[in-house]
């Protein structure tokens, strides 16, 4: 192609020209980045389109009830909140007990646009969040890249595949109001902030990633990932001997404003000096502070014997220090590492000894399709992106390869971590990605010394000795000159990235979007039906019992039952108290004598089970029985013992065949009382588990039904007060269904003919 | 007062709607009387029927009464008596002139002199003072709320209803009555019990039943505050909802051309509570082979033509069960609660729609008419009694010189104000005009609304002017921001 002459332009290389210019760059920048963000959001929308502007899940509706109490009660009620409608009779401290950062954020919105005369629901803030904070992430994302690479084509396409990337949006739709939503923008923008910092050597960088660090502990658990890698990396750097003034001043100006902004957050205290998990910044800390001491004495004191004894003596007191840190553990002054850390080493660790961190689902292990699955064609072009990194070996592309491997390991171990991964995949992916199309994407071909006209027969690339487009000199220049080489690689990434968009929004779509309050199914013309039943029972219970009903379910509940229904609940998703847990775990899984006492004890007006058989809902009370079982057996390992709940030869059975302690426990009778009666006699059929019933339900005594959804998949039971004439329930059942007093009468008779 | 009658122009416009009440809608005032007082006997009853109408979940009553000056001065106060108990639960009293229409301007008072009494007044100021000797038909009606109650009070879930009503067989009268007879009108001819007291004449006893039709009477002469009571029992198996607070939101947009409608409903059923717990099995067996129930399974609501966007949500979000239909001649909304409510329960409830601004807005010699109904509640068989309703008619940011009118009975209405709210990037904030209404039942539905207020195109402009304009400082702060060289750097 002829070299562009400025009267004779041919459209494209209008455009060309026009891309050159500098203001232009940066506004078609700025429209790219807001139609990323833009994408970001409406991408996030499905649900609120499907279904309407509603809480998905468990978490959030804790987290939007608190913003709730923020909101109607103002900031220093809502720190020193006490909760007395959780966990009852014990109750939650839940201001000091909570990351307040999210509500925080979605309270100072609302009050904004309240200044605003902006009419907003609380609820619609809360919904809408995570889409927004979305859009900045991917901001966020552009800008780390940037930080990375001269290409900033490569900060576009990353901030596009953290747009709409499936394993960030399966924690950020709208309507997932978790902690999740806002700290992955956070987490990323504390990262670019923290690379700044290091590049510039700059205290004020290092000050703004503290303040940022500082967000992010109050917003997220996981601010632990980036309290651990960051000293990683300076420990890392240390090691490939590039201890710098620049990395000093950035990571002590970092730790020491950081963890003094984190202790400020009521739950996390003084854990930042006292918990494992907290060591290493620290320790990297004071060993930043030897290194720069010996850096220090090594200027000034240029003997080499000396040098290798300094060595000699650093790493004596690291090894010290590390001992140290050992025997306070040992001593208990230093608290061990938690038993979600533990579980992040073992991944078996959690199922023998905690079963209440393993009966969670996304504390599973990973699947290896999941990461197909969340990232697509992200996950090959991330080693690519990472291998380009140690090809440049700067001091952030060594933090974007500790980042990848920390990342790949944990999203490995923890269904739920793929979540921290996917930035460093998405800016990996997109510095590979982006050095591909900036090679086949040249418009001109790379001049060559001997022939402009050539159109190149061999295809391979050549070395321009000439000035090239955008490289330094020094490096030799690496081009394509065949159009057809050219077009095969851009046609090829164009059905990549067009593939990547399409099953991004069919995930999107098709797994991440359901509310799971509320279940979607098609009538047979085709139109959306909506199954209902958790709010339906939710809102029977919000209005017809009394304010002060205590309700009794199995933990998943309890935060629904808190937000939507308004109750008191025994026991909910912040799994804080084990033994609280275990006690309703019991109740539920033994039989009716032994269960009454204990719902009496905790003054439990009504039980919920969730049923799913006639619907056929999978995860449903029974499904999630055995997980009930084992979180009780291991506080009365004595009296409830998980191989009673299984037949003889070892089955988990819910038909004629159960066990008769399965029969017999609370969970079993509340789910299929009276259910039998809904179909002809010998058809009762349990259609979760395929499962044929038999005709006679199991009957209950000590408690009544109260409400049954719809559908059934709710199942809520009033429990009786103490009988008027001091029968046990049994007796006085007995007596009211009349036909079995005889049976009754019959069996004392005998017994009194013997004893006589 | 500040809202006096609306102009001759709007009552032109509206002609008939308006032509037989009385136009100035003020509030009703509480006439305050001696501790003492005492009905002067200056009117004496020459014939009355009393008809009770029991065929809805309220009481309607209405008294036909043929009054006659007996002092020889002319009067023009009536006054009716009621129980201090049944004062709490009256409604929508009104009267009129049964022989002639024409006569409008009856105004009723509430009469406070003795709290402690147990007989309360209501005055009927007649519009002309009645000469003496002279005569005129009064028809009174009026509908007490809440006064049935259900026996027995708890029932099984697939049992019949039945509801009381105690009343007197003679109409509670301040004046002697010569002649009168009361007539009860039930939905069903199923009657369980009603009281029987003596007859006279050629009637052995009474009440004389026709269908579902009771009549005690015709009685002779008597006296002044004379009372027989009398109890009925019977069927009623169709919910009996109270709605205790009705909030009524209207919002008018001038640019958007839309009137906003959105309702809040705090429902509650009256009827016999459940005996024993709700069963999902009876209650689906029930559904199949679908026999009338004293539960409330399904709301209509009857919107104008036009209506669109309906919406139906309560607390905890979009109640997925409604339908909504809307072609040209109508708008329907089918409501479906989450659940079907039984004696004792409650479900508050938001409905919500829009509608062309072109229905509603007229504009008449530089104002503005908003005509709408007072309140649009569901249409049930059964029917609907609302204890407190608050219409707020918000009105768009700078309309100002506010009236109103509503063909609605005086004595209904409790309170109206004019407010300043905030909202949608209001700067001077919205007029807003705030109408309490207490004891109102669904056959008031057609009862009108029509505001009238003044809105200048300066007041139109105000909000695109203000918005355009601080976005216009934001910009120009910025550009002056990014202008200031804030660094240390000494480049």
């Amino acid at each position: 192609m002829a070299v562009a002459e400025g009267a004779r332009l041919t459209p494209v290389e209008l455009l060309v020209s026009l891309g050159r210019n500098p203001t232009t760059k940066t506004l078609l920048k700025i429209i790219i980045l807001v139609l990323i963000a833009t994408a970001a959001v409406a991408s996030r929308l499905f649900s609120v389109i499907r279904f309407e502007s509603i809480i998905h899940e468990f978490d959030p509706w804790f987290n939007f009830r608190a913003t709730k109490y923020l909101v109607a009660n103002g900031f220093y009620q809502f720190w020193d909140w006490f909760d007395d409608r959780t966990w009852h009779p014990l109750g939650r401290v839940t201001g000091g007990t909570l990351y307040p950062g999210l509500m925080v954020t979605s309270g100072v919105i609302y009050h904004l646009l309240r200044f605003l005369t902006v009419p907003v629901d609380i609820r619609n803030i809360c919904v809408l969040l995570a889409p927004a904070f979305s859009g900045l992430t991917a901001y966020a994302a552009y800008l780390l890249t940037n930080e990375m690479t001269t290409s900033s084509s490569a900060g576009l396409l990353a901030a596009a595949f953290m747009g709409i990337t499936p394993g960030y949006i399966s924690r950020s739709v709208a309507g997932s109001y978790d902690n999740e939503a806002i700290a992955i923008f956070l987490l990323v923008f504390t990262f670019y902030l923290w690379i700044k910092a290091l590049k510039l050597g700059s205290v004020l960088w290092g000050a703004l990633c503290a303040l940022f660090y500082g967000y992010m502990v109050a917003s997220w658990g996981g601010y632990a990932f980036i309290t651990c890698l960051v000293p990683l990396h300076a420990f890392v750097l240390v090691c490939m001997g590039r201890f710098s003034l620049r990395l000093y001043v950035a990571y002590t100006t970092w730790y020491a404003l950081g963890t003094l902004a984190s202790m400020q957050i009521p739950f996390v205290g003084f854990l930042p000096v006292r918990t494992s998990e907290h060591m290493p910044a620290l320790g990297i800390f004071g060993f930043l502070q030897l290194v720069a001491f010996l850096e220090y004495v090594r200027s000034a004191v240029p003997s080499r014997q000396f040098q290798t004894f300094l060595y000699i003596g650093l790493g004596g007191i690291f090894g010290a220090g590390l001992l140290g840190l050992v025997g306070l553990t040992a001593g208990g002054y230093i608290a061990p590492w938690s038993g979600r850390f533990y579980s992040l080493w073992d991944t078996g660790y959690a199922k023998i000894h905690i079963p209440i961190i393993a009966s969670v689902s996304e504390h599973q292990p990973t699947a290896w399709p999941a990461f197909f699955f969340d990232l697509n064609m992200l996950i090959w072009l991330f080693p690519a992106g990472v291998y380009m990194c140690f090809q440049k070996l700067e001091d952030e592309h060594v933090f974007i390869i500790v980042y990848a491997l920390f990342g790949s390991y944990f999203a490995g171990v923890m269904v739920r971590l793929m979540l921290t991964l996917t930035p460093v995949v998405c800016v990996a992916a997109a510095i590979a990605a982006s050095q591909l199309l900036d090679t086949y994407l040249q418009y001109k071909s790379p001049e060559v010394v001997d022939n402009k006209e050539e159109e190149s027969t061999d295809g391979t690339s050549k070395k321009s000795s000439k000035q090239s487009t955008l490289r330094s000199a020094s490096q030799p220049v690496v081009g394509i000159y065949t159009v057809l080489s050219k077009a095969f690689i851009a046609g090829a990434m164009t059905v990549f990235l067009l593939i990547f968009v399409q099953h991004c929004t069919w995930v999107t779509s098709n797994a991440y979007s359901s509310p799971s309050v509320v279940l979607a199914s098609r009538m047979p013309d085709g139109s959306q039906h909506i199954i209902d039943d958790y709010r339906e029972a939710y809102q029977w219970l919000r209005q017809n019992t009394k304010e002060d009903a205590k309700i009794m379910s199995w933990w998943d509940y309890g935060y629904q039952i808190g937000g939507m229904a308004d109750r008191p609940t025994l026991v909910d998703n912040n799994t804080w108290n084990n033994t609280h847990i275990a006690t309703v775990g019991k109740a539920m899984s033994s039989r009716e004598e032994v269960a009454y006492p204990i719902m009496r004890q905790h003054e439990v007006d009504y039980v919920l089970v969730v049923f799913g058989g006639l619907l056929g809902y999978s995860g449903d009370d029974i499904n999630k029985f055995l997980w009930m079982v084992r979180i009780a057996e291991g506080i009365w390992p004595d009296e409830v013992k998980e191989r009673d709940f299984f037949t003889p030869r070892g089955e988990y059975k819910v038909d004629a065949d159960a066990s008769e302690t399965m029969k017999n426990s609370l969970m079993y009778k509340m789910s299929y009382h009276n259910y039998a009666s809904l179909f002809p006699p010998g058809q009762a059929q349990d259609r979760v588990r395929g499962a044929r019933l038999p005709d006679q339900s199991p009957v209950l005594n000590s408690l009544e039904e109260a409400y049954t959804s719809e559908n059934w998949i709710i199942r809520i039971y009033k429990v009786k007060d103490l009988d008027n004439v001091g029968r046990d329930h049994a007796a006085a059942a007995s007596f009211e269904r009349g036909h079995k007093k005889k049976k009754a009468i019959k069996k004392r008779g005998p017994r009194v003919l013997r004893v006589e | 007062m500040k809202f006096t009658a609306v102009t001759a122009a709007c009552l032109s416009l509206l002609s008939t709607a308006c032509a037989d009440s009385n136009v100035n809608a003020s509030a009703s005032s509480k006439i305050v009387l001696p501790s003492t007082f005492k009905p002067a006997q200056t009117f004496k009853n020459a014939n009355l029927v009393h008809i009770i109408s029991l065929e809805k979940n309220y009481v309607k009553e209405s008294i036909n009464v043929l009054i006659e000056n007996v002092s020889p001065e002319p009067q023009d106060e009536y006054f009716l008596p009621f129980t201090s108990e049944q004062m709490e639960k009256i409604g929508g009293l009104e009267v009129k002139d049964r022989k002639n229409s024409d006569i409008v301007g009856f105004t009723v008072d509430a009469v406070e002199f003795d709290v402690s009494s147990d007989t309360q007044f209501y005055r009927i100021k007649l519009p002309a003072p009645l000469a003496s000797k002279s005569q005129q038909t009064l028809g009174i009606s009026f509908y007490y709320l809440n006064a049935l109650k259900p026996l027995p009070a708890s029932i099984a879930q697939g049992d019949k209803q039945y509801l009381v009503y105690a009343f007197s067989a003679y109409c509670p009268s301040a004046y002697p009555t010569l002649k009168q007879k009361t007539e009860v009108k039930l939905p069903s001819s199923d009657v369980q019990e009603y009281t029987k007291i003596a007859g006279n004449g050629e009637t052995k006893g009474f009440p004389v039943i026709q269908g579902s039709k009771l009549t005690y009477g015709p009685f002779p002469e008597v006296p002044a505050g004379a009372s027989s009571p009398v109890k009925v029992r019977y069927e009623f198996n169709k919910p009996v909802i109270h709605v205790s607070e009705l909030e009524r939101d209207i919002e008018v947009s001038h640019w958007g051309g839309n009137v906003a409608f959105e309702e809040r409903y705090t429902l509650f059923h009256y009827g016999a509570n459940l005996s024993s717990q709700f069963s999902r099995v009876k209650w689906a067996q029930s559904q199949y082979f679908s026999p009338q129930t004293s539960a409330l399974k399904e709301m209509k609501f009857v919107l104008g033509a036009g209506s669109k966007d309906a919406y139906f949500t309560d607390v905890i979000g979009n109640v997925s069960t409604s339908r909504f239909r809307a072609n040209k001649r109508e708008a329907v909304l089918e409501l479906k609660p989450r659940y079907p409510i039984f004696g004792g329960w409650k479900y508050p409830f938001t409905v919500g729609w829009n509608a062309d601004s072109n229905n509603y807005l007229y504009k008449s010699e530089g104002k503005f008419l908003l005509k709408i109904p007072l309140i649009e509640g569901p249409k049930q068989a059964e029917g609907v009694e609302y204890g407190h309703v608050d219409v707020r008619v918000i009105l768009p940011e700078g309309a100002e010189n506010v009236k109103f009118y509503t063909s609605a009975p005086d004595s209904s209405i409790t309170e109206h104000s004019v407010d300043i709210v905030r909202t949608y990037l209001d700067t001077v904030g919205r007029t807003v005009l705030t109408i309490k209404a207490r004891n109102l039942v669904d056959e008031l539905r057609d009862r009108e609304l029509i505001v009238s207020y003044e809105y200048s195109t300066a007041a139109a402009l105000r909000k695109p002017f203000v918005i355009f304009s601080s976005t216009m400082a934001v910009f120009v702060g910025i550009w002056l921001l990014s202008k200031l060289d804030v660094s240390f750097s000494t480049k």
